[in-house]
């Protein structure tokens, strides 16, 4: 039993009581308090307690909360009106039977104004609590609700700023700019051109990246400024082979997916090996997907296995495509191959 | 004042642009040689026991593995700066007080301070004339365990205990396990500072602070650190020769 199940078992069981305490005060006061009115004040609370507690099993087990707000309503006012009835049958149905048992003389018979005004007096009695229940589980729903959004935006932000930091990897910017400074004494004019490159990627970052989608033609741009940079780098340890189909150059794919999986297959191919070796970098188009392949010598990582901040985001903005794209990773020939098809 | 000996200093980074820039940033400092630089672990490993530097720059990500990997199982380790473009992960696994590190692009004043530092600690540790020779008070060891490394002088060593076929070291409040037997140890540690206690055990005789007596004529030094190592009656007659009890 949760808290808040637990809670309202309180709740009701002292409504009830506190509603047949009610009711003996008022026979006390206003009439004769004898066996027959505790009998009808026992019975009275003990109904309003069986019908509220019955609404709450039910509401909670069938979700009536689900429900759309017409159907709630009409839920719970059929509730009041057939609950409050069935505890003044339940009451008669007791006073009969203590009657014939001879516990009690013959009560009057009432008349059906009266029988109404019972009925009336319980429907707002169950009617009250109805009322409290109802606006306690909307409030709880609506603060549930907002936890829920705020949680979201939250999530939402958090991956927003994985991405950022994907895309502005560090390591490769401060690399980029130590290797700058000493290029600018051994070759000024390679230095210049790396500036450039350097701040078409940073500028490519901030603002493309925004977009929800871009062409291949500019991520082939940013990935050859990338190449450039990281050449300056790697030197003849990176050599690049390309296989771009000029019908895929308007194919369009999420902003720096491919230069991601250059990164990576820098990252964790050429950079670990001291001779340095081939990427590979292919695009083809057909059947109304984009297929993008992304190569370099090495083996899968078993552990850890590859789920780095920059993949769990390609994922994620891959799922949020109406048309899923796919992406995998595959060992083939001691390379490792990132593939990524887009539907177009 | 006498000329001061130069620093001799090794370069290890796998980009040949950022070793070039470090020499040109180290060309400004005074009473500073270039003994060779190294693009990647093997070849650092090789250039430090052949060339024995004074201070390495060391980078930490290299194709085949990390600055940490060319520091483990040295004999002795030189003064290390490390230099990273942007590591923070791998500089937290450090203890913070042992470790001197710049990141790139580097600082010339940052650089000349970590010389100066490295300078200083020649002064106050001289190399060892014979540098196969044992290990003194002074020389520092690397010690790494898990993600965690330390730069530990010999004289911060409580005791050195076996483990399988390794030895644990004690240190300061931690211990690590360092690749090696504890016979290979005992061989390059001065015998007038560290005593094999019993056949697991050798013992900092700087660290002791009490001596009890045991059973079986024995005996059992309490450390610093708060344990106590039992001395066995072989070992017990070499230890009273050796404090002149």
């Amino acid at each position: 039993m949760t808290r808040n199940e637990l809670r309202f078992v309180c709740i009701n069981s002292i409504y009830g009581i506190a509603y047949t305490a009610m009711n003996v005060l008022f026979f006390s006061q206003f009439a004769r308090l004898n066996s027959a009115t505790w009998i009808v004040s026992v019975s009275l609370g003990v109904g309003v307690w069986a019908v509220t507690s019955a609404l709450r099993i039910a509401a909670v087990r069938r979700q009536w909360m689900e429900r759309g707000r017409g159907s709630f309503t009409a839920a719970l006012a059929s509730v009041v009106v057939l609950g409050s009835l069935a505890t003044l049958l339940l009451t008669n149905l007791v006073l009969r039977g203590s009657t014939a048992l001879g516990w009690i003389p013959q009560p009057p018979r009432s008349s059906l104004a009266q029988s109404i005004g019972y009925w009336t007096n319980i429907a707002i009695i169950i009617g009250l609590w109805v009322g409290f229940w109802a606006g306690w589980q909307a409030l709880a729903r609506y603060r549930h609700g907002e936890i829920a959004r705020l949680r979201a935006e939250s999530e939402r932000t958090t991956l927003e700023l994985d991405a950022l930091r994907a895309r502005l990897n560090p390591h490769f910017v401060f690399n980029a700019l130590n290797n700058v400074r000493a290029l600018i004494n051994e070759d000024p004019a390679r230095a210049r051109e790396t500036v450039t490159r350097l701040s078409n990627i940073l500028r490519h970052a901030l603002e493309h990246s925004q977009r929800d989608w871009a062409t291949l033609r500019d991520e082939i741009a940013l990935v050859d400024d990338y190449l450039a940079v990281e050449s300056v780098h790697y030197e003849g340890r990176l050599r690049v082979r390309r296989d771009i189909a000029d019908d895929a150059l308007d194919a369009r794919l999420p902003p720096m997916a491919l230069q991601l999986l250059v990164e990576n297959a820098i990252k964790h191919g050429i950079s670990r090996l001291a001779g340095g070796g081939e990427l590979t970098l292919s695009a083809n188009r057909g059947s109304g997907r984009l297929r993008l392949e992304v190569g370099s010598p090495g083996r899968m990582a078993v552990d850890p296995p590859p789920h780095g901040v920059g993949l769990t985001y390609l994922r994620a903005r891959l799922a949020q495509a109406p048309v899923p794209g796919t992406f995998e990773l595959v060992e083939h020939d001691a390379r490792v191959l990132a593939r990524l098809e887009l539907p177009q | 004042m006498n000329a001061v000996r130069p620093i001799r200093v090794l370069i290890v980074d796998d980009t040949r642009l950022a070793r070039q820039e470090l020499r040109t940033l180290l060309a400004d400092i005074p009473n500073v040689e270039i003994i060779g630089e190294a693009d990647d672990v093997p070849a650092a490993r090789d250039a430090i026991d052949a060339l024995h530097p004074d201070l390495v720059l060391l980078d930490i990500q290299m194709p085949s593995g990390t600055g940490f990997d060319v520091l483990d199982g040295l004999e002795s380790t030189p003064a290390v700066v490390f230099t990273t473009a942007y590591d923070t992960y791998a500089v937290r696994a450090f203890d913070a007080n042992a470790l001197d590190y710049l990141v790139k692009p580097v600082e010339p004043s940052r650089l000349g301070e970590a010389l100066q530092r490295a300078r200083a600690r020649l002064v106050a540790a001289p190399p060892a004339a014979e540098p196969r020779g044992l290990l003194g008070a002074e020389d520092q060891v690397f010690l790494r365990e898990g993600e965690r490394c330390w730069f530990v002088a010999v004289r911060e060593i409580t005791r050195i205990v076996v483990d399988g076929n390794y030895a644990r070291v004690w240190f300061r409040d931690e211990c690590a396990l360092l690749g090696r037997s504890l016979a290979t140890l005992e061989s390059r540690l001065d015998p007038t500072m560290f005593f094999r206690a019993n056949r697991n055990t050798l013992v900092n005789l700087r660290m002791v602070k009490a001596v009890d007596l045991a059973v079986h004529d024995g005996y059992e030094l309490r450390l610093r650190d708060g344990s106590s190592v039992a001395v066995s009656r072989r070992q017990a007659r070499e230890l009273r020769e050796r404090l002149a009890l």
